[in-house]
């Protein structure tokens, strides 16, 4: 029963860094630019500040994946890995919603704020963001469901 | 005679498991509570008025107002339900800790106290960073999407949605110290009897059947004790 249950978090802990992994990587990689009136508009993820913490809270959660892996053969350590699980959870959970608040900003826009939505102009941008927040979902939704183990 | 082996047997027993002590927990989430309806009501009664003149006709001038709300972003609203949430739960369980000890469904209270727990910790964290940035965006606005800052024009709104992320971020650290302790207790296994056998605090041989009704006032902490009968 016991190694039922470590190798099924560990299958679950694989998972939640694979989508980890995924969403860095989209994130990084996305880029788009557009050409307006002689202008060209660039985006990247690093001119917004939620995508930059986005990609250092996904790091640091897939890092940590990666040694609880490596950890959780040996079994003097259950309660710090209990501990640090509950932290990455919530830096997963937070850099999720953080991404997601701005993103929506950036393509519904800001009535009130007189902020014009951002996402006609570079839609591959905006697609490439919206699949690493997707993968990054189910990321934090694989390390929740970790906890309960 | 046995009634002094009866105290000292009790003495004994409260100094073999030094589990969190009740208090602490309860007034970590009795400030959590205060912490999370605090950033509730802060944000939620967060709204300022400007009035500017726009034209003038003749000698009276037209006058707009503008208004900023917390209602106007999603996330501030996503941060408002959330820190809501989060107090009502931290209320249950003040009441569930303090008058509702007996209740339990099938053995699982700890650990629907503890799943539950996870749960808010979770929510808060997402509506706490997502209006985190959010005010970090009024305040500095960004240069590359064109979007002006408003915190210039609305100074008093973004102070108290400043004053309610602090405690908003506070209630989210003591919630994490309180999840990480509930799942803890949870996780605790308790000793099995020959280890107790080898203390030497029970005398082997003898029927700890009568010490039951003397200490067995928690039951389930005690569950190993009923085992012996």
């Amino acid at each position: 029963m016991e190694k039922i249950n470590k190798i099924f978090s560990n299958i679950l802990r694989l998972i939640a860094l694979a989508a980890t992994v995924v969403a860095i990587v989209f994130m990084v990689t996305s880029h788009g630019s557009a050409q307006v009136l002689n202008l060209t508009f660039t985006a990247k993820y690093s001119y917004t500040p939620a995508f930059k913490f986005f990609v250092i809270g996904e790091a640091i959660a897939g890092g940590y994946t990666i040694i609880s892996m490596l950890l959780s053969f040996k079994t003097q350590f259950w309660r710090l890995i209990v501990i640090l699980d509950m932290v990455a959870t919530v830096l997963l959970a937070s850099s999720i919603s953080a991404a997601l608040a701005i993103a929506q900003v950036g393509k519904k826009g800001s009535t009130h704020a007189g902020w014009l939505p951002v996402c006609g102009q570079v839609p591959d941008f905006c697609d490439q963001v919206t699949i690493a927040l997707i993968a990054e979902l189910s990321s934090s939704g694989h390390s929740f469901l970790l906890q309960a183990m | 005679m046995a009634l002094q082996n009866e105290d000292k047997l009790e003495v004994g027993y409260s100094s073999l498991h030094p589990k969190p002590k009740k208090w602490v927990l309860l007034m970590l989430r009795l400030l959590a509570f205060f912490a999370t309806a605090a950033a509730t009501v802060v944000m939620g009664l967060n709204k300022e008025t400007k009035t500017l003149v726009v034209a003038t006709v003749g000698t009276t001038p037209i006058k707009a107002s503008l208004t900023a709300k917390f209602q106007h972003t999603p996330a501030f609203v996503f941060f408002v339900i959330a820190n809501g949430l989060a107090s009502i739960h931290n209320l249950v369980m003040i009441m569930a800790d303090l008058f509702g000890q007996k209740l339990d469904y099938k053995g699982l209270r700890l650990a629907m106290i503890a799943i539950l727990d996870m749960m808010t910790v979770a929510l808060v964290s997402g509506g706490a960073s997502a209006a985190a940035f959010m005010a970090e965006l009024g305040k500095n606005g960004n240069s590359h999407a064109r979007w002006n800052s408003i915190c210039d024009k609305y100074k008093t709104f973004c102070d108290h949605g400043g004053g309610a992320l602090i405690a908003s971020f506070a209630g989210l650290i003591l919630m994490l110290i309180i999840s990480v302790m509930s799942i803890i207790k949870l996780l605790i296994k308790p000793k099995p009897d020959d280890e107790l056998e080898s203390t030497g605090l029970i005398p082997s041989g003898v029927n700890a059947c009568r010490f039951n009704s003397e200490l067995g006032k928690n039951g389930k902490s005690h569950a190993r004790w009923k085992k012996i009968c």
